[in-house]
């Protein structure tokens, strides 16, 4: 097994009363892809902000590359939703990519050319330098995305948190994206942090899902995790878990039963087989 | 020495000089309020300014200490207010409203001089002292620097926020030292161009310059040209016109503003560079 980039244990956090997870350990090892599954508020941006240092430990240690989380960041790269971005767009993708570059160092970029090859570098990666000289706001989604991704690897991180990248893309440009994780994974290294609610963009790629759901987490692989027996207990009522042509459907047991005729005889039919 | 025609009167030449300061510094400025969507905070810090020289006239003092002393204090006050732009302009609004109202209190108890007040809605860029220029020059420096100093979490900061803040960028910080500069720069800004002016050096070149060009230095180089041609144009028309110098800087810079918007002038810039693109 690769060494553990991210070591978490027994974690609790939430900024609230109460935790919004509690008692969750997990790692992650360098060039891998886990995807992190939950529901609206199942605390996967919460999660994100722990593992950054940005929200204090209720309980537990994380570990990343050997550091405190605050003092880790230099190494990690966090790619935020697309839609928190306040500008209009007016920039071109390029100018928003060097924005990154050596960001959280005082004074200006003296040394040009390091930072146009660290650019071109991180625009080469993504598949983008069609896209350097295009404004954000004539582009796709799944476009302005790559270009995120692109401002995110500009600094050369040894781990990438992506919050919801897929969210509101079509399938095509989801794809797209979970490829390029796949790539960035497996060509150099990165290990990759992926949030998403619906997990079957990312079943064929991710190596693992941490699943986040009533305060807990299970974390393992997908076939190991997404069952009806780990989901059940960890939702706290009966869930059927659905396999289709390749998809993954999580179901409250009692609403697949009653509301859906077609889901029940999927079930019925995965049961008899 | 032999001076051209609009400069051969000490208080054009001052006029002039003051001029440029603010507007290199205002258009640096500018550019990142443009950019981080704070033109309401720019208008609100130039008012407050009126309220601080009224009330530093009131009590004897001299009206650019006033002046900063609240600019200063109603950034910091914005600052703890907070950064969520769903509530900003509440907060920006609020502070004005009420820096207004002491603004008028102000005037009201030291009636003596109501001029005073006008000049500093309005500005007053043909009365500039030298030492007032001298203050002019040496903030709007000092203005420059900082922000060369703060430049990569600034500009960070202003396109990706939520992604600054993870790598270790210190945002707010930034935000309330972003507020302060401003707030400054209004302060230098206000006896020159008017309180109630202020958007043609702080919005118009820069918002002018974004629509032009999605580049930032291009960007920042071409505010500055267009808040120089704006201040030195509208000087140099009104001495020959005689009209008031801050209506045709007011004039200049909206034009600029109307230009960027024109469908034809936007397609000969970018048509190169802008057009839509496949997935």
């Amino acid at each position: 097994m690769a060494e553990p980039v991210v070591i978490a244990s027994g974690i609790a956090a939430g900024k609230g009363r109460d935790a919004v997870f509690s008692g969750l350990s997990f790692q992650i090892e360098a060039a891998s892809f886990t995807a992190l599954v939950g529901a609206n508020g199942s605390g996967k941006t919460t999660l994100f902000e722990t593992l950054l240092g940005l929200t204090a430990l209720r309980q537990g240690s994380v570990d990343i590359l050997g550091c405190e989380p605050a003092a880790a960041r230099s190494e990690i790269a966090y790619v935020p939703q697309a839609d928190r971005l306040i500008h209009d767009g007016g920039f071109i993708g390029r100018e928003f990519v060097a924005a990154a570059y050596n960001g959280r160092r005082w004074g200006m970029t003296l040394r040009y050319r390091a930072a146009a090859r660290a650019v071109d570098r991180a625009l080469d990666l993504v598949d983008a330098r069609d896209l350097a000289h295009h404004k954000l706001a004539n582009l796709s989604g799944g476009q302005r995305q790559r270009l995120l991704v692109a401002q995110a690897l500009v600094n050369q991180p040894k781990l990438i948190f992506m919050d919801e990248p897929l969210a509101q893309l079509d399938p095509g440009a989801q794809e797209r994206i979970v490829a390029l994780a796949a790539r960035l994974r497996d060509t150099l290294g990165i290990a990759i942090l992926c949030s998403t609610h619906d997990i079957n963009p990312l079943v064929q790629t991710a190596d693992r899902v941490l699943y986040l759901a009533n305060g807990q987490g299970r974390v393992g692989p997908i076939e190991d995790v997404v069952t009806d027996e780990t989901l059940s207990a960890l939702y706290g009522v009966p869930m059927h878990v659905v396999r289709e042509h390749g998809q993954v459907f999580v179901i409250p047991a009692q609403t697949a039963h009653c509301a859906n005729p077609k889901i029940t005889s999927l079930i019925d039919r995965l049961q008899r087989a | 020495m032999i001076w051209p025609a609009p400069l051969d009167m000490a208080f054009m030449r001052h006029a002039f000089a003051a001029g440029t300061c603010i507007s290199i510094a205002g258009s640096v400025v500018g550019y990142f309020v443009v950019l981080r969507r704070q033109a309401f905070a720019a208008h609100a810090l130039s008012n407050v300014g009126f309220a601080g020289a009224a009330g530093a006239s009131l009590v004897g003092f001299d009206p650019m200490l006033g002046l900063f002393v609240f600019v200063l204090a109603a950034a910091l006050l914005m600052a703890v207010a907070g950064e969520d732009i769903g509530h900003r302009d509440i907060s920006v609004g609020m502070i004005l409203m009420f820096s207004l109202g002491l603004g008028v209190l102000f005037v009201n108890l030291y009636s003596a001089n109501a001029n005073a007040a006008i000049g500093i809605l309005f500005g007053s860029v043909l009365g500039i002292s030298t030492g007032q220029l001298e203050l002019t020059a040496g903030v709007s420096l000092l203005v420059v620097l900082l922000l060369a100093a703060m430049f990569r979490p600034l500009r960070f900061a202003s396109l990706n926020p939520a992604a600054a803040r993870a790598s270790g960028v210190p945002v707010s910080l930034i935000s309330t030292l972003f507020l302060l500069i401003l707030a400054a720069t209004a302060a230098i800004s206000v006896p020159v161009i008017g309180a109630l002016l202020s958007f043609a050096i702080f919005v118009g070149p820069a918002a002018a310059a974004q629509a032009w060009t999605g580049r930032l230095g291009t960007g920042i180089a071409l505010t500055i040209v267009l808040a120089l041609v704006e201040t030195w144009g509208g000087l140099w028309f009104s001495y020959y016109v005689n009209v008031p110098a801050t209506s045709c800087i007011a004039s200049l810079s909206f034009m600029f503003y109307a230009a960027s918007w024109l469908p034809a002038g936007r397609s000969w810039v970018l048509r190169r560079r802008n057009q839509p693109v496949g997935v």
